[in-house]
C-alpha cells in the first residue's frame, strides 16, 4: 500500500499521532458548552484513560509521540488543535493554530517548539483570522481521485478567512462547512473520514447546505442519531482499519463492522467533560495535503470530473 | 429608503454552497442581489470569487443583514474613503469638487457611509467634522465658505436612485403602504395621451395622502415629506382656474405656493378688479383700458407695502394669495428682469429667491407645476429625485425642458392648466360650480 493513499482499508493516514498527557488538564475555564466550573474532571482517572488510550493507539499499529503537559494550559492535552501538519511529498510542515480563545493562545508557543525541534517548517496564517487546526480541518479523499478535499469547519471557532488562507498555502480545495450548533464546535465532533467511501457524520452540528456537501463528496456517509453524536461518536481516530471510538450504540457498531471496520471503544468520558474526545486528544503526524499535485479537474478542458459548477445547490 | 451596499466572497464557494447559501440567505432576509461578477475559476485549484450588490428594506435591515453574512465571508467591497479639500474662499469651490445630482447621496467617511443632507442637484457636499456624529450636507456654490471641508473627485461617493416601485401583480398588497405605487404607474412620461381622469384622480390621491399625513403629524402641517408645494404660472389665473386653486389653499391641500411676479398680479388682478390681463376672467372680454389693469393693481399693493397688508386692510378678499395669507401658506415670489413693478413681495435678487425657495423644499413630497416654465425648472433643480413631481403644461416642450435639466422624476400632463385644475378640485371634492 503506498503511503499516504486512502484505500478500502482506512484513510491513508493516521498512523502517527502526537498525544500530550492531562498532567495539568482540568477545567478552569468554560469555553464550550460542556465545561462547567463546578465540574472537575477527576484526575487519576484522566490519567487512566489517556493511557488507556495511547496503548490502543499503539495496539492497532500506530505510532505516539508526546508533547510535554505544561502546567497551567489544561487544554493542551487536545493536541489536534495545535495546529495541521503536512508531509506531502516528503516534506515537513506545520501551520499552527490561531485559537479564537485567549485562554487558549498560549498553548501555541509551546505546539510550535516541539516541531521546530523536529525540523518542521513552519508555515503562518495569516494573523486576526482564528483558526483551530485538525480540529476544525479534516481531508477526505474519494476512491480514485488524486488528491484530497480539506473539509474545513468554521463560525464558532474557526473563520472562514481562514480557510481561504489554508487552500492557498496547501494548494487545496476547501469546502467550508458552517457549525451551526455550538455543542459541535470543532469539525472533528461531527466529521470523521473513515476510508476513500465512507466517513461518520453527524448531521446535528451542520445545516442542509453542508450535509448536501457531505453527501456529493462520501460516498457512503453513516449518518449518526441524536444520542450517538451527543455522546462523541465522531471524534473517532481511525488507524488502518480500527476506529478507536469514544462511545459507540450497537446500531453505530454494526454499522462499522460491515464496512469491514474494527470498533474499538475508548472512553475518555473524564475528557468529555471539557468537551473532547479521541480525535481531540490526538493530532495526527502523517497528513500527506498539499504537493505538487495536478488539479483533480480543469474547467476549462472537455470531459472532467464533477466541477465547482456541477452542484446544483438544494432548494 | 432602501439601502444597498457593494459585497464581495472569495473562497470555493460553489462545491461548498456557500454561494447558494448567501444568496438564499439574502433572500429569506426579505432583501434582493445582483451577481455583479461571478469567476468561478478553471481548475478545481482555484477559489471561485463573486461581487453582489444586495439591496435591504433600509440602513438597519443591511446592516444586520451584513453582519449575519460576514461571518461565510461575504464582506464590504473595500472602498475608500471620499477626498476632502477645503474651500479656498467664500463662495468658491476647490478645483474637481463633486458636483451633485437631485438622488440622495451618501459619503464615506472613516470607513461608514454618511448621508448627505437636503440632497439637491448641481450643488457640492461639504462635510462637517465639528459635529458629532460627523456630518455632510449639499450646499450650492454661492454658499460655501472659506475653509468648509468640500469633497472632491469620485470616490467614496455613492448615488442612492430613488426606490422604483417594487410592487408586482403578485405583491401588490406588499407592506409598503402604497405611497409609492401612484407614482410607479406614471413611469415617469410625458403624455397628452394618457386617459386625463385617471391621472387626474391620481394626482388628487396624492394630495389627499400627503394631507392626512399632514393630519397625522400634527397641528404643525410641516410633517416632514407630507407637504405639497404648488408653482403657478400666470395662466392659471388667465385660464379661470384661480378661484380651484383658491379652494384647494384654503381646504389645506397646499403647504407652499412658488410664483412669481406675473401669477401673483393677475390673482390679485382677477380678485380686485375681476379681470386677467385686462380681460374678464367670467365674461373672457377685454375691458376697455383693461390693459393697465395690472399696473394699477400693482401700484396701489406697492402702496399698501405688502400682499399681507393689503389683506390686513381688507383691500384684497379673495384669491390664491388671500387663501394662502389667511391659512398661514408660505408664498415664495421670486422676480426676474421684464417684471412689472414688481409686487414689494417680489425678491428681485435671484439668488436670495432661490434660497428662499430652498428653505422652503424641505419635507415637500408632492410638487404641482401649473403651467409655469422658469419657475418649474428652477424648482426642479431644487428638489431631490424622489419628490413625486407633476408638470401641468399645454406645452409639451415645458415638460421635456424640466426632464432634460435632471427632474427625471417629473410625470407631465400636457394639458389646459384651467381644466386641470378644475377637475383636481372636483375630484377633492368641491362643488357648486
Amino acid at each position: 500500500m503506498a503511503p499516504g493513499r486512502p484505500t478500502a482499508n482506512g484513510p491513508g493516514w493516521g498512523r502517527s499521532y502526537l498525544v500530550s498527557p492531562p498532567d495539568y488538564f482540568t477545567v478552569a475555564y468554560e469555553i464550550n458548552p460542556y465545561m462547567h466550573l463546578q465540574v472537575i474532571p477527576d484526575h487519576e482517572l484522566a490519567m487512566e484513560e489517556h493511557q488507556t488510550m495511547v496503548s490502543l493507539l499503539r495496539r492497532a499499529g500506530a505510532s505516539v509521540e508526546r508533547l510535554e503537559p505544561v502546567d497551567g494550559l489544561p487544554d493542551l492535552v487536545f493536541t489536534a488543535n495545535a495546529g495541521l501538519v503536512d508531509r506531502a511529498g516528503g516534506a515537513s510542515r506545520f501551520i499552527p493554530s490561531r485559537f479564537r480563545h485567549p485562554e487558549r493562545q498560549a498553548e501555541t508557543p509551546y505546539d510550535i517548539a516541539w516541531f521546530s525541534a523536529r525540523g518542521f517548517d513552519i508555515d503562518h496564517l495569516p494573523p486576526e483570522e482564528p483558526f483551530e487546526g485538525a480540529g476544525d480541518a479534516l481531508p477526505f479523499e474519494p476512491e480514485g481521485a488524486s488528491s484530497p478535499v480539506l473539509l474545513c469547519g468554521y463560525r464558532t471557532r474557526s473563520s472562514i478567512t481562514a480557510h481561504r488562507a489554508l487552500s492557498d498555502l496547501l494548494g487545496l480545495p476547501v469546502r467550508s462547512l458552517e457549525l451551526v450548533d455550538d455543542r459541535y464546535y470543532h469539525l472533528d465532533l461531527v466529521f470523521c473520514p473513515l476510508d476513500g467511501r465512507r466517513a461518520i457524520v453527524a448531521p446535528q452540528g451542520l445545516d442542509r447546505y453542508g450535509c448536501r456537501v457531505i453527501e456529493e463528496l462520501v460516498p457512503e456517509p453513516i449518518w449518526l442519531e441524536d444520542d450517538e453524536a451527543a455522546s462523541f461518536s465522531a471524534n473517532a481516530v481511525v488507524v488502518g482499519t480500527t476506529v478507536l471510538i469514544p462511545s459507540c450504540s450497537p446500531r453505530l457498531g454494526r454499522l462499522l463492522e460491515r464496512a469491514g471496520l474494527e470498533v474499538v471503544p475508548c472512553p475518555v468520558g473524564e475528557f468529555q467533560k471539557a468537551g473532547g474526545g479521541v480525535r481531540c486528544l490526538t493530532l495526527a503526524l502523517d497528513m500527506e495535503l498539499a504537493g505538487s499535485r495536478r488539479p483533480l479537474y480543469d474547467t476549462s478542458g472537455t470531459s472532467q470530473l464533477s466541477s465547482e459548477q456541477g452542484c446544483v445547490p438544494p432548494r | 429608503m432602501s439601502a444597498r451596499e457593494v459585497l464581495r466572497m472569495d473562497g470555493h464557494l460553489v462545491d461548498s454552497l456557500l454561494l447558494a447559501k448567501v444568496l438564499d440567505a439574502i433572500v429569506a432576509a426579505g432583501a434582493s442581489y445582483r451577481i455583479l461578477e461571478l469567476d468561478l475559476g478553471t481548475t478545481n485549484l482555484d477559489q471561485s470569487h463573486v461581487r453582489l450588490e444586495v439591496e435591504a428594506a433600509g440602513e438597519v435591515a443591511l446592516e444586520r443583514l451584513l453582519e449575519s453574512l460576514h461571518v461565510h465571508g461575504l464582506n464590504r467591497e473595500d472602498s475608500a474613503d471620499a477626498a476632502l479639500e477645503p474651500a479656498d474662499a467664500d463662495g468658491v469651490l476647490p478645483d474637481g469638487f463633486y458636483a451633485t445630482t437631485n438622488f440622495v447621496t451618501a459619503v464615506r467617511l472613516g470607513g461608514h457611509w454618511l448621508r448627505a443632507a437636503n440632497p439637491e442637484m448641481d450643488c457640492a457636499i461639504v462635510v462637517d467634522t465639528t459635529t458629532d456624529p460627523v456630518s455632510a450636507r449639499t450646499v450650492p456654490m454661492h454658499r460655501v465658505r472659506r475653509g468648509d471641508m468640500v469633497v472632491v473627485g469620485w470616490n467614496g461617493v455613492r448615488v442612492e436612485p430613488p426606490e422604483r416601485p417594487r410592487a408586482r401583480p403578485d405583491t401588490e398588497s406588499s407592506a409598503d403602504g402604497g405611497g409609492h405605487e401612484s407614482f410607479g404607474f406614471m413611469t415617469s412620461d410625458v403624455s397628452s395621451e394618457k386617459p386625463k381622469a385617471l391621472v387626474v384622480a391620481r394626482v388628487a390621491a396624492s394630495l389627499e395622502a400627503a394631507r392626512s399625513r399632514r393630519d397625522q403629524t400634527g397641528a404643525g402641517g410641516a410633517g416632514l415629506g407630507s407637504r405639497v408645494l404648488v408653482v403657478a404660472g400666470p395662466a392659471v389665473v388667465h385660464t379661470g382656474a384661480a378661484a380651484d386653486l383658491a379652494w384647494l389653499v384654503r381646504e389645506g391641500f397646499v403647504s407652499v405656493l412658488f410664483a412669481g411676479n406675473g401669477f401673483a398680479t393677475h390673482d390679485i388682478e382677477a380678485a380686485v378688479l375681476g379681470t386677467s390681463l385686462g380681460v374678464s376672467v367670467d365674461a373672457g372680454a377685454p375691458q376697455e383700458h383693461g390693459h393697465a389693469n395690472h399696473l394699477r393693481v400693482i401700484n396701489s399693493l406697492r402702496r399698501l407695502g405688502s400682499i399681507r397688508a393689503a389683506v390686513e386692510a381688507g383691500w384684497l378678499t379673495s384669491g390664491v394669495l388671500y387663501e394662502c395669507i389667511r391659512a398661514g401658506v408660505p408664498v415664495v415670489l421670486g422676480g426676474s428682469v421684464r417684471d412689472d413693478g414688481p409686487l414689494p413681495d417680489v425678491i428681485t435678487d435671484t439668488v436670495r429667491a432661490a434660497d428662499a425657495m430652498r428653505e422652503q423644499v424641505a419635507g415637500v413630497s408632492v410638487a404641482l407645476m401649473l403651467a409655469s416654465t422658469l419657475h418649474a425648472i428652477a424648482t426642479g433643480n431644487l428638489l431631490p429625485a424622489g419628490v413625486e413631481t407633476y408638470c401641468v403644461d399645454i406645452n409639451q416642450a415645458v415638460v421635456t425642458k424640466l426632464a432634460d435639466r435632471g427632474s427625471h422624476q417629473a410625470f407631465g400632463i400636457v394639458t389646459d392648466v384651467g381644466l386641470f385644475v378644475r377637475e383636481l378640485a372636483v375630484a377633492l371634492g368641491r362643488r357648486g360650480h
